[in-house]
């Protein structure tokens, strides 16, 4: 599937991964922060984004070095615009719950490390960024998101340029 | 290994309604309400899908040629069946006819997609209650679990298999996950002649891994008779209901194309309709509680949740278009296919297998045919051609179905003469079998609940009734998010909850 100079050049990039779905408000922006990001077009930092995620997103990520993934979150006392970032071990307990199409994340990671370790990236930022709204159908952010684009993607862009954790 | 745990230990509960919230393993989110008598019998039960968001009204006043690109965002898990009956609305719409080439590209696109979606609910849904066992602790009940019961390399073979799936639809249809390649009478991009030979070797392996699952399914499932007996209980997992699904001019299952044809209980034709007449077959109910409808056959009548010849409850998807079907057009599926018949033939089944848990079988066949479909379609130097464009015409209105992994898929649009939007109607896989995913969740909860003993595994049992429909309730409201999913509530009669069980 993969070529092996292809396989060796990813093994020493990053990869910024927005997540989410475009057509439902503010839950697209992680994918709106990635294409902004993506415009910049900043050399060892591959951007895609995934309308998907659990096995999906196992999918993107084999054979980077680092990887960066940018959804949205909706915690009980959250102020919108507000930034998390987040390791796998936070996602630990959730390896056994459900989401699309039963493997969320953590499970599909879990699986990764299982089956081909030696291609699972070194390190996995999960930046999160909470979200307004996630109910209404459309493809605009609201205001609040989009007035925090430009700190969101200052810190996307800080977390990716940090050494990466062995 | 240890073996499958079947069973577990079940306690007296003195409360009158178990919840399942969220349904774990389940797309969308969802939740069983189950009622008890004063003896602690079932009384009724329910799935609940509570969520609404309007995703038609969206789509009015959008340009037509915009629909297979925005309903392929409904969810996540079958964008791409989306995608093919949002395409086929087009054709209809603009009274196109797909050029030879487009038509073989889409069929191969969408062989992908069902390597890929079946592979994911057998191996990952289905898998962890046949390989540990339905009553196997919650946390080992996942597919981690599966592969460290079955090994590394097989767990390796799984993940190829379906990013094969994948790779074949990224392709033929620019990307993965939300496709961009459909056009009214054709598709928007040709292959290259190596593209195709990749697609040929990615095939041939799918083709050898269709093999394998059958034999894995013999070996773990049918060989098993705790399991054998799971599939034949007629108590929990049987409902004689009509049938629904795609075939082609010869009766064969088609995923992608043909006549749309209905049994009924003993396995006789009620009717076969084009697309276009899906409106005169086809009526839906609604119920107070659940925002999502409830289609049945217009001909025979809503009666509620029963099944027999005078309620007009059908089923789709897997079990829906076996039993529609005469067999399929590709060796391994019609040889496997055979063995299914003979097997039910033998245990004295007559007429359409009923059993509910056999969409599991009818599935794994499906995986094999969607593989050497894929195979014969790639071998086909012809799908290289630039002939990808047919012609088309000012639009009007039309309807595109096709079977999503799921089961029926239609797309109905009407637009106006500049192409914009005026209707949608979109009636997805998981709301053909909504009815009977109640009547079938209804019928395990009444037989395995008795005297207001529960167990966690007991209350899998249930689980297992409608998780085998690998029901996407996300679509199915057209709700659009891919949350998670359930949670089981046992309710006394007062309406008080006695027990709740939920995976977050």
């Amino acid at each position: 599937m993969m070529n092996m100079t292809e396989t060796v050049a990813k093994g020493r990039r990053t990869l910024i991964i927005g997540l989410g779905n475009l057509i439902v408000s503010d839950d697209g922006v992680g994918i709106h922060v990635t294409r902004k990001i993506r415009e910049m077009s900043i050399p060892s930092i591959d951007v895609d984004e995934l309308p998907a995620s659990g096995l999906e997103l196992l999918d993107a990520i084999l054979d980077y070095r680092k990887v960066i993934v940018v959804d949205a979150i909706k915690t009980e006392r959250g102020n919108p615009g507000d930034v998390y970032a987040l390791r796998e071990e936070d996602f630990e307990e959730t390896v056994h719950g459900s989401s699309p199409h039963g493997i969320n994340v953590a499970t599909a990671f879990a699986l990764g490390r299982k089956i081909v370790p030696e291609r699972m990236p070194k390190e996995v930022v999960f930046i999160a960024i909470e979200a307004e709204d996630l109910v209404n159908v459309s493809e605009e952010l609201t205001a609040t998101i989009s007035r925090s684009l430009p700190k969101i993607i200052e810190f996307v862009l800080r977390v990716a340029n940090e050494p990466t954790r062995a | 290994m240890t073996g499958p745990i079947i069973n577990d230990a079940t306690v007296k509960t003195k409360e009158k309604k178990i919840t399942i919230d969220p349904i774990t393993r389940l797309e969308g989110h969802g939740k069983i309400e189950i009622f008890l008598d004063d003896a602690g019998n079932v009384a009724n039960a329910y799935l609940q899908v509570p969520e609404l968001r309007g995703f038609e009204r969206f789509c009015i006043g959008r340009h037509v040629q915009e629909l297979p690109v925005l309903t392929n965002r409904l969810c996540g898990v079958c964008p791409a069946a989306h995608h093919i009956a949002s395409t086929k609305a087009l054709d209809a719409v603009f009274n196109a006819e797909p050029t030879e080439t487009a038509k073989k590209l889409r069929e191969l696109f969408y062989m992908g997609q069902y390597t890929h979606s079946h592979i994911a609910h057998f191996y990952a849904l289905a898998a962890p209650d046949f390989v540990l066992g339905p009553s196997a602790p919650a946390s080992k009940r996942n597919v981690l679990g599966v592969v460290d019961a079955v090994g590394v390399p097989i767990g390796a073979e799984v993940i190829k298999h379906r990013s094969y799936g994948q790779k074949v639809q990224e392709i033929i249809g620019g990307r993965a996950t939300h496709p961009v390649f459909g056009l009214p009478g054709g598709v928007s991009k040709q292959i290259s002649e190596e593209e195709r030979l990749q697609m040929v070797e990615m095939a041939k392996s799918c083709v050898e891994f269709g093999k394998f699952t059958v034999k894995l399914f013999h070996d773990v499932v049918l060989a098993n008779k705790d399991y054998l007996g799971l599939i034949l209980n007629q108590d929990a997992y049987y409902l004689e209901t009509y049938y629904m699904g795609m075939v082609d001019k010869n009766n064969k299952s088609n995923f992608y194309d043909g006549d749309i044809r209905v049994v009924d209980q003993t396995g006789k034709q009620v009717v076969k309709f084009k697309p276009s007449e899906y409106l005169d077959i086809i009526a839906e109910h609604v119920e107070p509680w659940t925002y999502m409808k409830m289609p049945y056959l217009k001909s025979v009548g809503w009666k509620g949740f029963e099944v027999g010849p005078s309620s007009g409850i059908y089923r789709v998807g897997p079990l829906g278009r076996i039993n529609v079907c005469e067999g399929y057009t590709t060796p391994l599926a019609q040889a496997e296919y055979e063995v299914l018949a003979k097997t039910m033939k033998d245990l004295g089944v007559k007429g359409p297998v009923h059993h509910t848990l056999a969409f599991h079988w009818a599935r794994v066949i499906e995986l094999q045919y969607a593989g050497e479909r894929m195979l014969e379609l790639a071998n086909d130097k012809s799908i290289t051609s630039d002939d990808i464009r047919g012609a088309f015409n000012p639009p009007t209105e039309g309807v595109g179905i096709c079977e999503a992994p799921r089961g029926t898929l239609i797309h109905h649009y009407a637009s106006d003469k500049d192409g914009i939007c005026t209707k949608i109607n979109m009636i997805v896989a998981t709301t053909n079998n909504y009815a009977a995913i109640n009547t079938s969740v209804k019928q395990a909860a009444k037989a395995l609940i008795k005297n207001g003993e529960v167990s966690p595994g007991l209350l899998n049992k249930v689980e297992m009734a409608f998780r085998c429909y690998d029901p996407c309730n996300s679509c199915g409201t057209h709700a659009l998010n891919g949350g998670p999913a359930l949670e089981v509530n046992v309710h006394r009669k007062d309406g008080s909850i006695v027990k709740t069980l939920s995976n977050f």
